[in-house]
């Protein structure tokens, strides 16, 4: 129940690497807000200093309005997950979730209420005599969150703790998560390199990569209006086509021309497009595959593909295609918008022909990768 | 290397390859001595251009500092007492009061005697009343250069705590002016469980080390530059005093004799020196191969009663050594059972001269290690060749691997990468083997051309029994055991800087990985 | 017809096969079986002749059997005659202490080392390196004498070898940080976040962890002082009454001292064996684990 507030903060190491470039960052209170990104981009070394497991190098880290740089973890009133869950081996379930609140000395009545309260919404009463070796990952896993919960802490950390569960048991959590989060009501800070876990849970996502914070922003504005190119392609699965082409403006109307093909950006878009006064030239064209489309027939709006692998997903076909410049491109097509007959003609080296709609498209500085419309 | 020229290394044949490698082997000495000597280098810049700052950082924080600031550059902790951190404060000065008096009355002087080591030696005085000779003892040279060291790391820690009160002051300056409070006693009391815990924790091995180890070091290291030996005692019959580096002369130049008839030093040391090396390297690698062996043959599939074997071995690590060393050091005397036995089955008419021939003698001493170091490599390699994934094996065996080159490619790389390092440190432990050595020959049988002024030297004798040997003999040469140790110092040193630094399995640590 | 011939070849070359393989290993294990009894022989054959030596009594020299002609405890009984129980509780005593105290300073050492990351942290790891270059015995002679002049030497020897045993201990700590390295850092931070002082988890969470590697050391500590001879002999300095037992044992096969003192030397050292044997075989699987851990570390 407290806000954090990161006010250029920067961690540089012995070896002299810099982890973490100038962060800054505003958590409201009760605001649940991850940071993701590929591994070593310094997520989780923020994630330690507001924990105080790392010394800050610069800036200043602040809960509730206090600043907390030179204060032991034990005094920041914090709560924290780990990875690897970090249950204390040789104690109980019970005694693990206890540890705390025996630190505080607080009477063991009260320990026993809180700690079975806690088990009880996480359904592990009846493990609690076990010892962590005789439990699964999930169980584990529970215990974990349990031993953060019961401490009733301003901030509650949370350090990739489902990377370690296999796929199913990951979804399973994560909606126990969303649950939980609705019981505790307090401020989450959580770190995944799963961008779908940063979708699901978080209010807010803040993108890092090498220490620097790419784009913060709601999980909509991040998958719909994307800062660059890296958080474009980082941002869904499979990730966002980038295709090199040019930008058009031919009676008042733009229009790009991928692989010789001639598409007009049209509605919303183009309107976007003039005013941010983008001027024609080269762009780095983005589009995602789910938003690609078959056609039957070429026109001067398709482009010609070759088909070079087709992945059956179930639910939905993902098309690996490759254009005459060589260029691959992925397509995304639900199973059931095609024919049987159809789906039976999407093999090897068969000819496709592929379009888009103006509304899908996103536009990238080919130097810089910056978004043209939204960041500048 | 450029990826091209790894191409190239994978076409030459197994030969060429081999000779590859050595070749850059050798051209990785220098590169790797130049690395050392840079090194150095950069150290010494990087200490001067630390002491410039740190002076700047005092000038400093003198002329920005308050009175209190300035005032503490004299009282230390003053500037603590004002701002309210009494404890702090009250240590910082009490070690500058012990220190000024410690200076005053004892220090000043081992410090001004230090250049001398004593002037004074002890004189004999007429006594009319006893009507007898008494002894006054004056200066003690050994003192003077004990507590002169003493004194000088009492000056470091000195100034190192001014400077440190120094610090603080600017620090507390800083803190106060951003508005915020200083820690107070109870607060420092509490960080040292906490995040100064550390400190606690090292205080009480740090000071054993220092007292007994890094001060008998610096001492002995200094020893090595003065006459200090048994008649030249520093307090009851001759002072000592400085030499410079005629010990090292004696040790090192072949031409200065140690006496009529025998050889120098430097032959002698020569001599000791590469039946240690040789002694080192037999001793490691045979008990590291046959140990490996022993394990191997232990943990096959199929062999029964594995604890048994391993409990008898293991029986040789639980009996203290000095029994079992000396036992069968007797076993194999002229008289021993050995001979006894050997003679009473009529196999030999004379007994074996174990003990009293050079070469015998040296090969019964390795070949007695092996049973000293079999069991501990047993124990050491059953554990690594544990852990050496199982599906490694499968794959070779399913392309094709017999069992002798399932051992050369796969168990021995990955023990000799395992272990690298524990090879290492067991053959310079090997080279101050003393217990083995003193324990089963006392060094015998003797070199007489090696022996002289300074007692015994024989042909099993390592540069540590020698260096024992030179204190306990006749002139105990205090001196001349200094130089052989800091001897020993450099040729261990050199021996794992060159493999630290050139052997490519101790630096690509994740390969196996 | 061919198809009969086919089955039978494929039918019977495998087995022949098999049996041939099954046969190699079965010579491999008997070779093996012959080299491990061999290897016991040899080994156990020196603590054999030591206890059956202890028992004879028609003479006290070495002589050129084993097997006594006339069996008793004569030399058993005669050890009690001579110094050897003095030596004996001073061994044990020295043992004890610095079992006690060399385990605290090597865990403060080596738990600091792995859990903590100081300014200096990798340099005192550097300096004390290049200090176990140095031959420890040249410290003996400055030891010797600062010690004498604290009246710590000679019949007074035991605090002081306690002294030098448990001072530089501190040295010796790459063992147990190695094992403590394997202690996942992240319960640390976990009891840390959760409220616990740095000396609260050493206590709390690290302690409870380390019980293998605290046998261990106490172990290696307390087996430490039955076998030195160096340090005990220099310290001791001829005195016979602040010797431990390697030094006094070791004075028995003297040259002219073995004739009378050598099936004695046999006694002393089958009773000196005994107990540190028993104690080491009980708490073997912890100085494996040591050991190997040790080793792999480096």
């Amino acid at each position: 129940m407290a806000s954090v507030k990161l006010t250029d903060v920067k961690k540089v190491y012995d070896n002299h690497v810099t982890s973490v470039h100038d962060f800054n960052l505003e958590i409201k209170d009760k605001e649940f807000v991850v940071f993701v990104g590929p591994s070593g981009c310094g997520k989780s070394t923020t994630l330690r200093m507001i924990a105080g497991l790392e010394d800050i190098t610069e800036g200043t880290i602040e809960i509730d309005g206090v600043v907390v740089n030179d204060l032991q973890p034990k005094d920041r009133d914090i709560a924290m997950v780990f990875q690897n869950y970090a249950l204390y081996p040789h104690m109980t379930v019970y005694d693990n979730i206890a540890f705390s609140l025996r630190l505080q000395k607080m009477p063991e009545d009260t320990i026993y209420e809180k700690v079975t309260n806690a088990a009880e919404i996480l359904g592990i009463t009846e493990y609690l005599t076990r010892k962590p070796r005789a439990l699964s990952g999930g169980q584990r896993q529970r215990v974990a969150i349990g031993r953060a919960m019961v401490r009733n802490s301003k901030v509650f950390l949370m350090d990739e703790p489902l990377s370690n569960l296999d796929a199913k048991l990951r979804n399973q959590m994560r909606a126990e998560i969303i649950l939980l989060r609705q019981k505790l009501d307090t401020t989450f800070i959580y770190v995944t390199h799963d961008q779908t876990e940063a979708m699901t849970l978080g209010d807010r996502i803040v993108i890092m990569r090498d220490g620097i914070i790419e784009q913060v922003g709601t999980p909509m504005e991040v998958f719909e209006k994307p800062h660059n190119t890296f958080v474009a392609e980082f941002i869904g699965a499979p990730k966002m086509n980038m295709i090199k082409t040019e930008l058009h403006l031919i009676d008042g109307h733009y229009y790009v021309s991928p692989f010789g093909a001639k598409i007009e950006v049209d509605g919303e878009k183009g309107q976007e497009l003039k005013q941010a006064r983008v001027k024609p030239g080269d762009v780095t064209l983005g589009v995602r595959p789910e938003h690609m489309l078959l056609c039957d027939q070429p026109s001067e709006a398709t482009i010609p593909c070759k088909l070079e692998v087709n992945e059956m997903m179930g639910s939905e076909l993902h098309l690996h295609l490759v254009t005459a410049d060589e260029t691959r491109l992925i397509v995304r097509v639900p199973t059931i918008e095609l024919s049987e007959t159809r789906r039976a003609q999407l093999t090897y080296g068969s000819e496709l022909y592929i379009t888009f709609t103006g509304k899908v498209m996103h536009f990238f500085n080919p130097e810089t990768g910056k978004n043209l419309i939204y960041h500048p | 290397m450029s990826t091209n020229s790894d191409l190239e290394y994978l076409k030459l044949n197994h030969w060429q390859k081999i000779g590859y490698r050595i070749a850059r082997f050798f051209v990785g000495i220098p590169k790797a001595l130049g690395r050392f000597f840079v090194g150095i280098w950069r150290a010494v810049s990087t200490f001067f251009q630390l002491l410039g700052r740190e002076l700047a950082d005092i000038v400093g924080t003198f002329v920005h500092g308050d009175w209190k600031t300035r005032l503490s550059f004299v009282v230390m902790g003053f500037g603590n007492i004002a701002r309210g951190q009494v404890l702090r404060g009250i240590l910082f000065f009490i070690f500058e009061v012990v220190f000024i008096g410690y200076m005053v009355l004892t220090g000043g002087y081992w410090l001004s005697m230090l250049p001398s080591l004593g002037k004074v030696g002890p004189t004999e005085v007429y006594d009319e009343i006893l009507d007898t000779y008494t002894t006054t003892y004056n200066d003690n040279s050994f003192k003077i250069l004990l507590y002169g060291v003493l004194t000088i790391f009492f000056i470091i820690a000195f100034i190192y705590t001014w400077r440190q009160n120094v610090k603080q002051n600017k620090l507390a300056e800083k803190i106060l002016a951003s508005g915020k409070p200083l820690r107070s006693g109870k607060e420092d009391l509490r960080s040292l469980v906490d995040d100064q815990f550390h400190k606690t924790l090292l205080a009480l091995p740090m000071t054993g080390i220092l007292l007994f180890t890094v001060l008998p070091i610096v001492f002995m290291i200094l020893v090595a530059f003065t006459n200090y030996d048994g008649t030249h005692n520093g307090y009851s019959n001759n002072l000592f005093t400085w030499v410079g580096l005629d010990n090292f002369n004696t040790m090192l130049n072949w031409s200065v004799s140690k006496g009529s008839g025998s050889q120098s030093y430097a032959a002698t040391f020569g001599e000791v020196l590469t039946w240690t090396l040789i002694w080192a390297f037999f001793a490691t690698f045979t008990n590291y191969f046959l140990g490996m062996f022993v394990a191997m043959a232990i943990n096959k599939k199929g062999i029964k009663f594995k604890k048994v074997w391993r409990t008898v071995l293991v029986l040789t690590i639980a009996i203290p050594q000095f029994i079992s060393l000396l036992y069968v050091s007797k076993m194999f005397a002229k008289n021993g059972i050995l001979n006894g036995f050997l003679m009473s089955m009529g196999w030999i008419q004379q007994a074996l001269p174990f003990w009293e021939d050079p070469t015998w003698a040296r090969i019964t001493v390795i070949i007695i290690n092996i049973w000293i170091g079999i069991p501990y490599l047993m124990l050491i390699t059953t554990g690594i060749l544990m852990n050496i994934p199982a599906d490694l094996y499968e794959s070779a065996r399913i392309d094709g691997a017999n069992a002798w080159q399932q051992y050369s490619k796969i168990t021995l790389p990955y023990m000799l990468f395992v272990t690298g390092p524990y090879l290492l440190t067991s053959f310079t432990g090997n080279m101050n083997n003393f217990n083995v050595i003193y324990l089963l020959t006392g060094g015998a049988p003797t070199n007489p051309a090696a022996s002289g002024a300074a007692g015994t030297v024989g042909y099993t004798d390592l540069l540590i029994t020698w260096l024992f040997k030179i204190t306990t003999g006749p002139d105990s040469q205090y001196y001349l055991a200094s130089v052989v140790g800091i001897l020993v110092f450099v040729v261990v040193a050199l021996i794992s800087l060159i493999v630290y630094n050139v052997l490519p399995s101790i630096k690509n640590e994740e390969d196996f990985q | 017809m061919s198809e009969k011939r086919l089955l039978d070849a494929s039918s019977g070359a495998p087995v022949k096969r098999h049996m041939g393989l099954k046969a190699s290993r079965t010579a491999a294990n008997t070779g093996i079986y012959c080299l491990l009894i061999i290897i016991s022989v040899v080994w156990l054959i020196p603590f054999v002749c030591i206890v059956l030596q202890s028992f004879r009594v028609e003479s006290t020299w070495q002589e050129g059997y084993v097997i006594p002609k006339q069996w008793g405890l004569d030399n058993y009984r005669n050890l009690f005659q001579t110094d050897f129980p003095r030596w004996y509780v001073n061994t044990f005593i020295s043992a004890l202490f610095t079992a006690v105290f060399q385990t605290i300073i090597v865990l403060c050492m080596s738990y600091t080392l792995s859990r903590f990351r100081f300014k200096m942290r990798k340099g005192l790891m550097r300096f004390m390196l290049i200090l176990s270059m140095f031959p420890g015995m040249l410290s003996m002679i400055i030891l010797y004498r600062v010690l004498s002049d604290l009246g710590l030497t000679q019949a007074n020897s035991v605090p002081g070898l306690i002294l030098v045993y448990v001072a530089s201990s501190g040295m010796g700590y790459y063992v147990s940080k190695g094992f403590f390295d394997t202690i996942p850092k992240s319960l640390d931070e976990a009891a840390r976040v959760d409220g616990a002082t740095r000396f609260q988890v050493l206590k709390k969470i690290i302690l409870p962890l380390s019980k293998p590697i605290v046998i261990y050391t106490v172990l290696t500590a307390f087996m430490g002082p039955w076998g030195d001879f160096v340090f005990a002999r220099y310290i001791s300095f001829g005195t016979s009454s602040g010797m431990n037992v390697a030094v006094g044992l070791y004075n028995w096969l003297n040259k002219d001292q073995i004739a009378k003192s050598y099936t004695m030397f046999c006694a002393g050292g089958v009773l000196v064996a005994i107990p540190v044997t028993v104690l080491f075989m009980c708490l073997q699987k912890y100085y494996v684990e040591g050991v190997t851990g040790g080793a792999v570390k480096g």
